[in-house]
C-alpha cells in the first residue's frame, strides 16, 4: 500500500511538469492551430536565462519571475517574426518553421553551455534532506508537493483567464474563428501574440521546475519532458487545458506505476515507451482525445 | 524565350545533355578525387536515399512525419543483425529490410488513416523518440546488444573492387560502396518517379491538396496512404542499411537514427525542395558540403563563420548545427522551394516545355455523329440511348418510380 501511496504521489508531481508543458502547449494550439515543438527548447532557454540572472547575485523567486518574463517575450516575438509570416504559407512551413526553433535553440544552449562546468540551480521549494511531510507512512518531499501546486493553481489562473476576462473571450473567439473574430474588432495579431506569449511564460516556469528537481539546467532539459507533454496534451485532446493536464498528471502517473510494480519489463527505460504506447492506442480508437472536441470540416 | 515541345527533338536533346551531366559527375567522383571526397559523396547519396522517402510522404502527399529516423535504423539493424548473428551476405538483407519496414510502415499509416496535420506529427514523433529506447532496452539486448550496439557487420564481406578508377584496397572497398550507393539511389529515384508520375502519384498530390475533396473525386484514401507511406518507410530502411554496411556499426549512439536524424531528413529535403524530384538529390550535396566546410571553421575559428559562432555567440566547438538550423528558418522564408524549386522557376523564365495536349488528337475530317460511329463498328444500327445516370427500368422488377 505505502508503495502504492509512494508511486503514486511522485508520479503525479512528475506529471504536474508534464502537465505544465502541455497547458502551454495547448494555448498555443487553441489560439493559432499549430503545435510548437519548439516549447521544450525554448523553456530551456529561459532556464539558462533564470541560472544567468541568478549566479548574478539576483534572488532565486525574482530571477524565476524574469526568466518568465523572458519566457513571455521570447514567445511574442518569435509569433510576431516567425510564425505568423509562416502561417500565411501553409500548416507545412509552420511545422518546420518551429522545427528548425527546436534544432537553433537545443544547438545553441548545447554551444555556450553545454561543457562543464554544471548550471547549478536549486529548487523553489526547500530542498534540504529534513523537507519532507509523512502522510500515511510515505515521503512527500516539499518540492513535489510545490511542483503539484503550482501546476494546480496556474491551471486554476489559466481557467479564469479563459472563461472569466475579456482577454479569454477574445481569445475563444480567434480560435473558433479568426476572421469572423477580426469582423467584430477583435485585434487578432494582439491575441495570437498574447498566446504565444502565455506559453512561453508557462514552459519558462515548468522547465525552471524540471531544473529545481535536477539540480541543475542541461541542455537536454526539456526534450523528454516535451516529448511527455505532447504525449499528455494529445491525450487529454490538444484544445482542451483541462484535458492537458489531466492527461500529464494520467502519464506520470501510469509511468510512476509501471516503473514500480513493473521494474523487470519496464523499469526506467522503458517508461517513455509506455507514454507513447498510450497515445498511440488513443488516437487509434478517439483521434482527437480524451477531452478535445472533434473537428468538423466544411468543404 | 523558347518553347520546346514534349517528346520533340530538342527536348531530347536537353534530356541527353542532362543525362550525360550526371553520369559524368558520377564517374568523376570515384575516378578523379580523392577518398575523403568518395566518403562524402557516399554519405550524400544516403542522405539523398532517405530524404527522398520523406519527400513522397511529406512532399507529396502532405503527410508529416519526424518518425523516418526509426525506418532507417530499422534497416539499419535488420542488416546489421542477419549479417553478424545469422551469416547473411549484406546485398540479401537489403531485401528483407526494405519488406520488413514496408510492413511496419504500412501499420504505423493505420492511425494515419483516421488523423490529419499535427496529431500525426505526435504519432510520428513517437515513433522516432521511441526507436533509440527500443534498441537499448536490456529486454531486446539478446538481438540488438543493447547501448554497445553491434559493430563488425562483416566488413570484409565487401569486395575491395572500385569497378573504376585507380584506387585499391581499402580504399577500393570504400569506391565499391559509393557504387552501391549510386545503384541504390538510381533505384530509388526511379520507384519514386514511378509512384509520383503515375495515378497514384495524381491522388498522393490531391490528397495533400484537399483531403475531402481527394476523397469525393474517388481517391481510396486509405490504399493510398498505407501504400505510399509503406513504400517511403522501406525506402529509408535501404538507406539504413547502406549505412550499417558504410559504417560497419549498428549503435543507439549513431544520430541518424535518433530524432535529429528525421530533421536532418527533413532539412535536406527542404534545401533541395520539397515535392521536387531532384530536390532531395541537390540537397543531399549541398547539406554534406555545408556541413563538412562549417564544422572546419568552427574547430578553427576562422572564416566569417568561426567569428561570428565562436566570437561572437560564444559557441563552443563546431557551429554546424546552428548554422543549419538557421540556413532553415532563413530557407523557409527567402526560398520555400528550396534550390531545385528555385532554379525551376528561373530556368523556366527562359525555356518552356510545351506538355502534349491531353487525350487522342482529333482527325477534323473524319468527325463523325455519335450514330455513325456507333454504326461504323459493327455495321448495325445503335441501339436507342441509355442514360447512364437513371437505373434501367427493365431491372427494378415492377417498382413504381
Amino acid at each position: 500500500m505505502d508503495r502504492l501511496f509512494e508511486a503514486l504521489f511522485l508520479g503525479l508531481s512528475a506529471g504536474a511538469t508534464y502537465g505544465l508543458v502541455a497547458l502551454a502547449l495547448v494555448v498555443v494550439y487553441r489560439g493559432t492551430g499549430h503545435l510548437n515543438f519548439a516549447q521544450g527548447e525554448m523553456g530551456t532557454l529561459s532556464a539558462f536565462m533564470v541560472w544567468w540572472f541568478h549566479d548574478k547575485g539576483v534572488p532565486l523567486l525574482l530571477a524565476v519571475l524574469m526568466g518568465m518574463v523572458f519566457g513571455f517575450l521570447l514567445g511574442a516575438v518569435t509569433e510576431v517574426t516567425i510564425i505568423r509570416p509562416l502561417a500565411r504559407r501553409s500548416l507545412l512551413a509552420v511545422f518546420v518553421g518551429t522545427i528548425a526553433l527546436f534544432l537553433g535553440i537545443n544547438a545553441y544552449t548545447t554551444g555556450v553551455w553545454g561543457a562543464p562546468p554544471d548550471e547549478v540551480l536549486d529548487s523553489l521549494f526547500p530542498n534540504d534532506p529534513d523537507d519532507f511531510v509523512r502522510v500515511f507512512g510515505t515521503v512527500w518531499r516539499y518540492k513535489d508537493i510545490g511542483t503539484l501546486a503550482v501546476t494546480l493553481v496556474i491551471t486554476a489562473l489559466l481557467f479564469v483567464l479563459f472563461q472569466k476576462t475579456r482577454f479569454g473571450l477574445a481569445m475563444r473567439g480567434v480560435a473558433s474563428n479568426t476572421d469572423s473574430a477580426r469582423l467584430v474588432g477583435i485585434p487578432t495579431g494582439r491575441i495570437l501574440a498574447g498566446s504565444w506569449a502565455i506559453a512561453g511564460a508557462l514552459g519558462a516556469l515548468a522547465a525552471v521546475l524540471v531544473a529545481g528537481n535536477q539540480g541543475q539546467v542541461t541542455p537536454t532539459l526539456m526534450v523528454t519532458v516535451f516529448t511527455y507533454a505532447t504525449a499528455a496534451a494529445v491525450l487529454g485532446g490538444l484544445d482542451s487545458p483541462g484535458g492537458a493536464v489531466i492527461g500529464g498528471l494520467l502519464i506520470g502517473v501510469g509511468e510512476a506505476l509501471a516503473a514500480e510494480f513493473a521494474p523487470g519489463w519496464i523499469g526506467q527505460d522503458m517508461k517513455l515507451g509506455v507514454a507513447l504506447l498510450a497515445i498511440f492506442v488513443v488516437l487509434l480508437f478517439k483521434p482527437s482525445g480524451l477531452f478535445g472536441t472533434a473537428k468538423v470540416e466544411r468543404v | 524565350m523558347i518553347k520546346i515541345k514534349q517528346g520533340s527533338v530538342g527536348h531530347w536533346a536537353i534530356r541527353l545533355l542532362w543525362v550525360a551531366a550526371v553520369v559524368a559527375f558520377v564517374v568523376y567522383i570515384p575516378t578523379k578525387t580523392t577518398s575523403s571526397t568518395v566518403g562524402d559523396m557516399t554519405l550524400a547519396f544516403e542522405y539523398a536515399i532517405a530524404a527522398m522517402s520523406l519527400n513522397l510522404v511529406l512532399g507529396y502527399t502532405g503527410i508529416i512525419s519526424i518518425g523516418h529516423s526509426a525506418f532507417f535504423g530499422l534497416g539499419m539493424y535488420t542488416t546489421a543483425i542477419l549479417v553478424t548473428r545469422y551469416g547473411w551476405t549484406q546485398g540479401w538483407t537489403f531485401f528483407v529490410a526494405a519488406a520488413i519496414t514496408f510492413v511496419v510502415g504500412a501499420l504505423v499509416a493505420l492511425p494515419a488513416l483516421r488523423l490529419k496535420g499535427i496529431y500525426l506529427a505526435v504519432v510520428t514523433l513517437a515513433l522516432g523518440v521511441l526507436f533509440p529506447t527500443l534498441v537499448r532496452w536490456d529486454k531486446l539486448e539478446w538481438l540488438t546488444e543493447g547501448p554497445a550496439g553491434i559493430d563488425s557487420v562483416t566488413y570484409d564481406d565487401v569486395p575491395e573492387w572500385p569497378i573504376l578508377g585507380e584506387l585499391r584496397g581499402r580504399e577500393g572497398r570504400a569506391v565499391f560502396i559509393y557504387w552501391l550507393a549510386v545503384l541504390l539511389l538510381v533505384i530509388s529515384y526511379l520507384v519514386a518517379r514511378g509512384v509520383v508520375k503515375s495515378r497514384v502519384g495524381r491522388s498522393l498530390i490531391a490528397i495533400r491538396d484537399n483531403e475531402t475533396a481527394a476523397a469525393v473525386m474517388g481517391v481510396s484514401r486509405a490504399r493510398t496512404k498505407t501504400l505510399v507511406f509503406g513504400l517511403s518507410a522501406a525506402m529509408c530502411a535501404i538507406a539504413g542499411s547502406l549505412s550499417a554496411t558504410r559504417l560497419n556499426l549498428a549503435s543507439p549512439d549513431i544520430r541518424n537514427i535518433t530524432l535529429i536524424g528525421s530533421i536532418t531528413f527533413l532539412l535536406i529535403m527542404v534545401l533541395g525542395g520539397a515535392a521536387t524530384m531532384w530536390g532531395p538529390i541537390v540537397g543531399a550535396l549541398v547539406y554534406v558540403e555545408l556541413d563538412a566546410r562549417t564544422r572546419k571553421a568552427g574547430e578553427t575559428g576562422e572564416g566569417i563563420i568561426g567569428k561570428v559562432f565562436n566570437d561572437w555567440l560564444n559557441i563552443e566547438g563546431s557551429p554546424a548545427t546552428l548554422v543549419l538550423a538557421i540556413l532553415l528558418l532563413v530557407l523557409m522564408f527567402v526560398a520555400p522551394f528550396g534550390v531545385v524549386g528555385l532554379l525551376k522557376r528561373v530556368v523556366h523564365r527562359f525555356v518552356i516545355i510545351l506538355p502534349r495536349p491531353a487525350g487522342h488528337p482529333i482527325d477534323e475530317g473524319h468527325l463523325l455523329t455519335t450514330t455513325e460511329a456507333a454504326a461504323d463498328v459493327d455495321g448495325v444500327p445503335p441501339e436507342p440511348d441509355v442514360n447512364v445516370f437513371v437505373a434501367d427500368p427493365s431491372t427494378t422488377s415492377g417498382e413504381p418510380t
